[in-house]
């Protein structure tokens, strides 16, 4: 049953059917939850057609379905009285309204199940969409292992819901509207009695269909947990080995097995069950139908064998709308739940925006910064505090200091990638927060400390920001952005080039290569102030000379802002400025500072002397 | 970066080549190969009682199935047709006792051919596991993690999927098949053939149809992994693509990955719908064919079969097409799962043991020896540059030897070799007088406490953590061991204790903590030999200056040694080692070293700067 849950058309009872309206919400209790049809009215409305269309090929098919086994009666009681045409007549009639039941209901299918992928689409296009809008106090709030939960698993049920559940909802009604009238119309009696096991079956798959679904989430759940296991002591294989912890390791391992053992048995039990369960209630109203229904023809009460066959196809015409429709009911619960997760994803709106943003021309925008007694706290705590400088248009400075002095805070705040307070930052004069984020960001660019590369090429990751990495103009500023970063001969030595597939993360770069990428992405972008989170931490002594230089060349004719620790990097800026636990506790020349000897001073010192220790 | 690129594909010119070459490498699925289900019935032997219960129930169930047309027809035929109510009472009721039988023993066919598969797979997936654990360290420095999970949970799923779907199985329905066939033969010939006549056409077309829905399938599935990853990397690397601007691009690319996933599962489902759609056509168009002849028949005046036969027949019919129509699904299943299998396979025969002992030539351990020596030895990371070159050097018993050296400088290699976590390219290392590569894995690891730079934590409690891999942990002996390294006091005041909670990594705790608990720990283990690998980096001055005296303490009394950034205790030291790119330039005691005014004197007026910045 989670095949079905993820695979419709592939289930494996073939479920077909829906409830006409949601069911009372259990121990309604949340009162603020909007109702399954508020929610998902709006992506119903827009595929009306579609779903208008659908339904009317599906109540042909069920019309078509209705008739065969009345056409089956025909036959076999002009069979049973020798009327050879008649039966010929009947049988071909058979053959034709399965022809075309087969094909209305292939219609049906195609274009109820595709609505359901039109609106998953729609939904996933959108999300994206607000995602990207959304700031950090949103992506505090929900974990990317939420989001994408929510994005994959919700979002599967949503669908579900929406294309098979309406099916399903159509189907029912149109089968239980042409079989049962058919039925009574024949007798009464027997369609009353035959009938009777159904609610019975509604009631079994509506349970085993939740059980299921627990069931079969218990079994995945397991073996997440065994994949948790196995990946935390492969991954610390080191401690494992030094304390012997093997045997521990492998019985840990062993008990999650036989867990996850045991989750897959219930679930085999329970799928075991289900399946004889139904088929005994099959056979049970078969066998009322077989029981009274030769006993009416024996007492002559009008009825004939042919009616016996055709109420055998009656009633399986309208076994598996019931059988889905119990299943369908457990559906419905969860795409509920579903629904407003993923609704939630769409309402949540970005506390980083344009509402304040006044027009400005981007060209106007020289790249003068100015930070005047900026303040920054989380819960209470000030990351930074009376935060001051001034760095005209085309000068550079360097922002220098210990591990959480504050200085990566900085440096979000400059491009409001956190909630920069108004009136602090200045951009050419401009109080960041009044312009638009476009202008801004496409002012100010950033390369980072621990930098974010995108599992595509090195080409693509240094190319982020053009629109077309394979136009000339591109690849050539590739390369040489590239070159800049020191990176031309370790390009030339990976297995594609610069065509080379970095990995998840970049997995497949080291961290100094990492850097250097980013470094690359940044310098391609020529924004005019520039800013560089940190760009050489993992970077050796060697090439980081080559990089300085590279930045040199990049810092002319336009704005720098470097964080760094290497004071090699932070003396030829034109100014420094030394933060301590969010203040600025100096500010000079590298020379002023040196003599100055306070925290700066003694940076130098010590990286002098690595630098001799390198050079032993 | 090598596993990437396979030397026969040519290198990508443009960025379209590239996502080209990489997103489409998705492998068909592997065909039946019977020396890989050879190897499964290793483990699937040990349940041979239990499946073989299964397998004599498929037959007993066929012939249920086969049974109860039978009896329709004589329901017909001999009770209403002869008017006899009697007769079919006492039919009807047989027929229901078999269909009860039937349900039955179908659960108990399926669920024990379940269990067999469930232990037997459980049975592999713990031998994978093991077989892990028994590979040597240069083995998981290739391989991606995530890779090797995967073998031992998703691959022996796919497996597994043989026995829950009933593909391995599917011989049985084969013979099902056949035994209804007999079934029809012997009750009409001429229907049954009329029948039959239905069958290839039916093949062809279910064939077709399950074909294209297993393109489509697998097309789905590889976009699903790219759309997911994609929309992963958005979120998590959302900071970049709001830096950059980038939010439309990345939406317009998004919406080609997601249209393209929907296409696939457009064509899935136009597939799938003809497929159902074909066979439950078929079915009645059998049924019709069989009425119009019968009627032809009688038409002609030779009545071809009687009503019950009829009924009986359009029963068969049913029968006939359900086991037709789960034929070729099977089939995918078992591919899917050989491919599993495959993998499985193929990671089981390449092992790359760790530690081999060699024991036929091991020396019985010399009480005189020093209990570590190192000789003129070699070593480099897989092809890599030289990480150790000639390095000799010997640790008495009861004696304290640091290594000091710049990052980099092959510190912390030593004491992977020394665990043997790697083997050596040239020289010699003895442990108490014994070569290492001669002795079991278990009785070497077990001489040493290693306390590493990055501490690792297990989920569960702090004592659990402290008395690590002990089932039965003593906790005093770890309430001790806590208060000797200060964290016992230290969490006394967060007002935890012994069963606090760790959660995964202790990303409850600071790493200071880590690093005292990791201390912790190792003294609990109280070994023979303690390795400290910059045990204190991470620490603030007030946890240090507690922990080392409880260093102090624990050196005073055994064999160790340190690798240590800050001084304090590497003065105390018997001996110093400085390491330069891979090599000992310079040894002697703290004092001695720093009058030399050599590497050791540089790297201590670096250390001095360091506390100061």
């Amino acid at each position: 049953m989670s095949q079905a849950a993820t695979d419709p058309a592939g289930a494996s009872p073939r479920p077909q059917e829906a409830p006409t309206r949601a069911p009372a919400p259990e121990g309604a209790s949340d009162p603020v939850e909007p109702s399954l049809w508020a929610l998902a009215w709006p992506w119903l409305a827009q595929e009306r057609r579609a779903l208008a269309v659908g339904a009317g090929y599906l109540a042909l098919s069920g019309l078509a379905a209705g008739f065969i086994p009345q056409a089956i009666r025909v036959a076999s009681n002009a069979l049973g009285a020798g009327d050879a045409g008649r039966a010929m007549r009947a049988s071909l009639a058979v053959a034709g309204l399965a022809a075309v039941g087969a094909w209305v209901r292939v219609a049906s299918r195609i274009k109820l199940f595709n609505v359901g992928r039109e609106v998953e689409f729609d939904l996933r296009a959108k999300m994206l969409a607000n995602l990207h809008t959304l700031g950090p106090s949103f992506y505090q709030r929900m974990s990317p292992g939420e989001i994408m939960s929510r994005a994959t698993n919700d979002l599967a049920q949503v669908r579900l819901l929406i294309g098979f559940g309406i099916l399903n909802l159509f189907n029912t009604l149109f089968a239980y509207l042409v079989n049962i009238p058919l039925m009574v119309s024949r007798s009464p009696k027997l369609a009353v009695l035959s009938l009777l096991p159904f609610p019975v079956f509604l009631a079994i798959t509506r349970r085993f269909g939740k059980a299921m679904f627990a069931r079969s989430k218990e079994a995945q759940e397991s073996l997440g947990a065994l994949s948790d296991i196995a990946q935390r002591a492969l991954g610390a294989m080191r401690v494992v080995r030094a304390y012997n912890l093997e045997g521990a390791e492998l019985q840990r391992f062993s008990d999650a097995a036989d867990k996850a053992l045991e989750a897959n048995l219930a679930l085999a039990r329970l799928r075991g069950l289900m399946f004889p369960i139904l088929g005994a209630g099959a056979a049970v109203a078969s066998l009322v139908v077989i029981w009274v229904g030769s006993g009416m023809i024996i007492a002559r009460e009008g009825f004939s064998v042919g009616d016996i066959l055709a109420f055998q196809v009656h009633l399986g015409l309208v076994a598996w709308p019931t059988i889905a429709l119990g299943y369908m009911l457990s559906i419905v619960q969860r795409g509920k739940v579903s629904m407003a997760r993923v609704q939630a994803l769409l309402d949540a709106r970005p506390d980083i925006d344009d509402a304040l943003a006044l027009p400005v021309d981007a060209a106007s925008l020289r790249g003068a910064l100015s930070v005047r007694g900026l303040r920054f706290a989380v819960d209470g705590r000030a990351l930074l505090d009376g935060v001051s400088f001034e760095l005209p248009a085309g000068r550079s400075l360097a922002v220098v200091g210990k591990t959480g002095a504050g200085k990566s805070v900085l440096v979000k705040l400059l491009a409001r990638m956190l909630q920069t307070p108004a009136g602090a930052v200045f951009l050419d004069g401009h109080d960041v927060t009044r312009l638009p984020l476009a202008t801004l960001r496409g002012t100010v660019g950033m390369a980072q400390q621990e930098p974010f590369l995108f599992s595509s090429t090195v080409a693509r990751n240094v190319a982020f920001g053009a629109l077309d990495p394979d136009a000339p103009e591109v690849k050539e500023a590739i390369a040489r952005c590239l070159g800049e970063a020191q990176m031309t001969d370790e390009i030339k030595r990976m297995p594609d080039g610069e065509y080379t597939i970095v990995g998840e993360r970049g997995v497949q770069l080291s961290g100094g290569q990492k850097q250097r990428v980013a470094l690359a992405r940044a310098l391609m972008t020529s924004p005019k102030v520039l800013v560089l989170d940190d760009p050489l931490s993992a970077v050796d002594a060697r090439t980081e000379a080559g990089i300085l230089d590279a930045i040199d060349r990049a810092a002319a004719g336009r704005t720098l802002l470097l964080v760094t620790h290497r004071v090699a990097a932070a003396r030829r800026c034109d100014e420094i400025v030394v933060l301590d636990e969010g203040r600025v506790v100096d500010r000079g020349t590298h020379d002023a500072l040196v003599a100055r000897g306070g925290l700066y001073a003694r940076l130098a010192e010590r990286q002098a002397l690595e630098a001799e220790l390198e050079a032993l | 970066m090598s596993a990437a690129a396979t030397p026969s594909r040519p290198r990508p010119r443009t960025q379209a080549e590239a996502e080209r070459a990489f997103h489409d490498d998705d492998p068909l699925e592997k065909a039946t190969d019977w020396s890989l289900l050879g190897r499964l019935w290793r483990y699937v032997a040990p349940y041979s009682l239990a499946l073989g219960v299964s397998l004599v129930l498929m037959p007993v169930i066929s012939e249920l199935l086969v049974a109860q047309p039978r009896l329709l027809r004589a329901i017909v035929d001999d009770g209403i047709l002869k008017n006899d109510p009697g007769a079919v009472h006492r039919i009807a009721g047989t027929l229901g006792l078999l269909m009860l039988v039937e349900f039955a023993a179908r659960f108990a066919q399926q669920y024990l051919l379940q269990l067999v598969g469930q232990r037997s797979m459980t049975d592999l997936r713990r031998e994978v596991y093991a077989f892990l654990h028994r590979q040597r360290m240069a083995f998981f420095d290739r391989q991606p993690i995530g890779r090797l999970v995967t073998r031992a949970t998703n691959d022996v799923d796919a497996i597994s999927e043989l026995f829950a779907s009933g593909a391995i199985t599917a011989v049985g329905d084969v013979i099902t098949l056949a035994r209804i066939v007999v079934a029809m033969l012997v009750f009409s010939p001429k229907l049954s053939g009329l029948t039959f006549l239905a069958v290839p056409p039916l093949l062809v077309a279910v064939e077709y149809f399950r074909r294209q829905a297993r393109v489509a399938f697998r097309a789905i599935r590889s976009k699903t992994a790219r759309m997911n990853a994609y929309l992963n990397e958005q979120v998590t690397g959302i900071a970049v693509v709001q830096a950059y601007g980038q939010e439309a691009r990345c939406q317009a690319e998004f919406g080609e990955i997601n249209a393209s996933y929907r296409d696939a599962n457009l064509v899935s489902i136009k597939y799938d719908a003809l497929l159902y759609a074909v066979v439950e056509a078929f079915s009645s168009v059998c049924i019709a064919t069989l009425l119009f002849f019968g009627a032809r028949s009688l038409g002609l005046g030779a009545p071809a079969a009687s009503l019950g036969v009829l009924v009986a027949f359009v029963q068969y019919i049913q029968k006939f097409f359900e086991p037709l129509r789960d034929l070729s699904s099977k089939y995918t299943v078992l591919q899917s799962a050989m491919a599993g299998a495959e993998r499985v396979f193929s990671l089981l025969d390449r092992p790359e043991p760790d530690a081999p002992a060699r024991p036929e030539a091991a020396d019985a351990p010399d009480p005189e020896a020093p209990a570590v020596r190192f000789e003129h030895v070699d070593f480099s990371y897989g092809d890599g540059p030289r990480t150790l070159s000639d390095v000799s050097f010997a640790v008495p018993r009861g004696k304290t030897v640091a290594l000091v050296g710049a990052t980099g400088a092959g510190k912390t290699t030593v004491v992977s070799l020394l665990q043997r976590l790697y083997e050596i390219e040239r020289g010699q290392i003895d442990v108490d007088g014994v070569n290492i590569a001669t002795m079991p894995r278990e009785s070497l690891r077990e001489r040493f406490v290693v306390v590493p730079q990055d501490v690792v934590l297990f989920p569960g409690t702090v004592l659990s953590n402290v008395a690590l891999g002990e089932a039965r942990p003593a906790r005093d002996r770890a309430e001790s061991v806590l208060d000797a390294v200060g964290l016992g006091a230290m969490l006394r005041r967060r007002g935890l204790g012994l069963d606090a909670e760790v959660s995964d990594r202790g990303a409850n705790f600071s790493v200071g903590e880590r690093q005292l608990m990791a201390l912790a720990r190792a003294l609990y283990r109280d070994p023979k030999i303690l390795v400290l690998d910059e045990a204190t980096s991470s620490m603030d001055s007030e946890s240090e200056a507690v922990c080392q005296a409880a260093i102090a303490e624990a050196l005073a009394r055994r064999t160790a040694i340190v690798i240590a950034h800050r001084l304090s205790t590497i003065r105390r030291a018997d001996e110093i080692l400085v390491f330069h790119r891979g090599a000992i330039v310079e040894r002697g005691t703290h004092e001695g070293l720093l009058a030399a005014g050599g590497v050791y004197a540089r790297l201590h007026r670096l250390q001095f700067s360091e506390t100061a910045v």
